[in-house]
């Protein structure tokens, strides 16, 4: 535990009757990056609001870096950085403004809040209102603004969500620098693409508790179905699918029939994908 | 307390403000507009007053009454008549004498002069004519005690002195000029909360403590910089300044704990103006009660704001010391405490 920059024992939130965090337990190494994987309503957010001292559980107990969240939530608060899911920017002020007020708040001294939009590809525009700007640019300055503190602990909250391919990409690499940077990350998501590629573990959560926590490639292994997949070309010209699973005795022996009698045309592996496994869990799609 | 958060707080809040077009305008527009409203009141007060009398028969020593220095005899043709003109305020006061009054006169008897006075009237008013007709009885019967008065104040009776009507306006110019800095400020913070803002400052290592501060100055100062600026120039502050701007700056912590309540209850700007207009009114009663004495009784003094307006009234315009103030600014700091308390309770609730 000592080592953990996250660790969540039994935690448990409700509204009212609804349990949205329901006694779930997990750790996150330091420089670690867990993609938190799961439909809307699964209790995400709600664990990201107990982890940054926005909540108080009803249970259990937050630790982030060795620190009770509840009881030295001004001394955690100096060490994340969070990036909403909904773009809460201040409209009227330029992006430059947003930033200098958080180094303000977060006291970083001295702070180039113009090195930090040019990272995020603001650069240029950074006198702009943020009320002028668009989707993609609103939460590169979301991103960058979560960084303004250089924090240990960042947690991201739908960070690509609904953006262009070339302001998520960004994103996606900003994320990667920062582990390099020896940042741990909570990456909340539903995109299981980008958790595959970014995460080194990820976390399914549904109705309130975590289902699964393996590396992608393990999760693949336990849940997820090898096969071959190969396209047969018939006599008559049509084409048809073949499909070999690679995990039985038998493979060797399907693989040599297969080129004996048909005329293989195209021949690949398939791996299951995290929605595949999502769904072999819990029954439900991780977009529902 | 980071004194450095509450300021980068407070000059974010003073950049916002002023960047939403309608309350940058209002505030700038608001001082010149009131302060017109200020100087267009008329800034003495006719000395000479209007009194009806209905006499149906004058006793000759009563004709002297035309001669009565600063009254104004306008003589009515019924008793009824000079009720009307009295009740609807064109005259402050009426005299009726009986029509038997000569009679009465002549018998010994003390006959029964009624008097009449409008709602504004002041007592010296009252004692004047009141003195006047038994000085013309006298006259006319050589006796001290020749007649029985009965009073009339139709309408409610007020109280006051003869105070420019400007002067006695100001009060509630001020009160409103810096009512309009809570809607501000209520519509600033439901912005906030509506934009999630709020969110991203909490989890930074401010404590909400130092947020609740740095609305409270911004707010608080924002209103006694109008307020003040406004008393300056109208001459408000030429009496007991310190009395004045003591209650001024409670007035504004006050209106500004009841801007926290209105943001804890407001979804936009149009709802903020919703709830701010309706603080206002409450809130400007006592200020119309020093505009027309008499129009407003005790209850009125549930009104937080009756004391900050009182004070002002009492130190700007009669010079009024500690001694007849230490009670208002006393009940206004009461009233400070728990308005500025709930209002961040309500609105911890709905940060949460």
């Amino acid at each position: 535990m000592a080592q953990d920059a996250i660790f969540a024992d039994n935690l448990t939130y409700r509204y009212g009757n609804l349990v949205a965090v329901d006694h779930i337990s997990f750790s996150v190494a330091k420089g670690e990056i867990l993609g938190f994987l799961g439909p809307n309503g699964a209790g995400k957010t709600t664990t990201v609001k107990i982890l940054t001292g926005q909540l108080k559980p009803k249970e259990g107990k937050a630790t982030l870096l060795g620190m009770d969240v509840a009881h030295n939530i001004e001394r955690v608060q100096a060490e994340i950085g969070v990036c909403f899911e909904e773009t809460n920017l201040y409209q009227r002020m330029s992006a430059l403004e947003n930033l200098n007020l958080f180094a303000r708040l977060f006291d970083v001294k001295p702070f180039d809040g113009y090195a930090l939009l040019k990272r995020v590809g603001l650069a240029g525009r950074e006198k702009d209102r943020v009320e002028n700007y668009s989707k993609g640019m609103k939460q590169r300055l979301m991103v960058a603004r979560s960084l303004v503190s250089q924090p240990q602990i960042l947690f991201l909250d739908e960070p690509t969500a609904g953006l262009d391919p070339t302001s998520s990409e960004a994103i996606r690499n900003i994320i990667l620098e920062e582990r390099e940077r020896g940042a741990t990350i909570f990456l909340t998501t539903h995109d299981m693409m980008e958790a595959d590629k970014l995460s080194d573990r990820v976390a399914f959560m549904n109705q309130g508790k975590i289902v699964a926590l393996d590396t992608p490639d393990n999760l693949k292994q336990q849940y997820g179905k090898r096969a071959l997949k190969a396209r047969v070309s018939k006599k008559d010209g049509k084409l048809e699918s073949r499909e070999i699973d690679l995990d039985t005795p038998q493979t060797a022996d399907a693989v040599q029939g297969l080129f004996k009698k048909e005329k293989v045309v195209t021949l690949h592996s398939e791996e299951a994908t995290l929605e595949d496994i999502f769904i072999k869990i819990t029954g439900r799609r991780l977009t529902e | 307390m980071n004194l450095g958060v509450i300021r980068a707080l407070v000059a974010k809040d003073f950049a916002l403000f002023f960047r939403n077009r309608f309350y940058a305008y209002i505030s700038a527009i608001g001082v010149v507009f009131y302060l017109i409203i200020y100087f267009v009141m008329p800034s003495s007060v006719d000395e000479e007053l209007d009194i009806g009398l209905y006499a149906p028969v004058l006793p000759p020593a009563f004709e002297l009454i035309q001669e009565e220095e600063g009254f104004n005899i306008v003589p009515f043709d019924s008793d009824e008549a000079l009720k009307e003109a009295v009740t609807d305020g064109t005259y402050y006061a009426g005299i009726t004498l009986p029509a038997d009054i000569m009679e009465k006169f002549a018998s010994g008897e003390k006959p029964l002069v009624t008097l009449y006075f409008s709602t504004n009237a002041l007592d010296e008013l009252k004692g004047a004519v009141e003195t006047m007709v038994r000085e013309l009885a006298y006259l006319q019967t050589g006796q001290t005690l020749a007649i029985d008065i009965s009073s009339e104040v139709l309408g409610p009776d007020m109280l006051g002195e003869q105070i420019p009507i400007r002067d006695r306006m100001r009060i509630l110019l001020v009160i409103m000029l810096v009512m309009f800095e809570m809607m501000g400020l209520a519509s600033l913070i439901s912005e906030e909360v509506e934009q999630g803002t709020i969110r991203a400052l909490l989890i930074t290592p401010m404590s909400a403590r130092e947020l609740f501060t740095a609305k409270l100055v911004m707010g608080a100062s924002l209103a006694f910089i109008q307020g003040i600026l406004f008393m300056a120039i109208v001459g408000g502050l030429n009496h007991q300044p310190l009395i004045t701007i003591i209650a001024l700056l409670l007035g504004s912590a006050l209106f500004t704990g009841t801007g926290f309540l209105i943001a804890s209850l407001a979804r936009d700007m149009l709802s903020s103006m919703g709830w701010g207009i309706t603080a206002l009114l409450i809130y400007a009663i006592p200020s119309f009660g020093i505009m027309f004495p008499g129009i407003i009784t005790d209850w009125a003094k549930a009104i937080p704001s009756y004391y900050l307006a009182d004070a002002m009234h009492q130190a700007s315009n009669f010079n009024a010391g500690w001694g007849d103030n230490w009670a208002n600014i006393l009940i206004l700091l009461g009233f400070n405490i728990v308005i500025i308390w709930g209002g961040i309770m309500a609105l911890r609730r709905r940060f949460q």
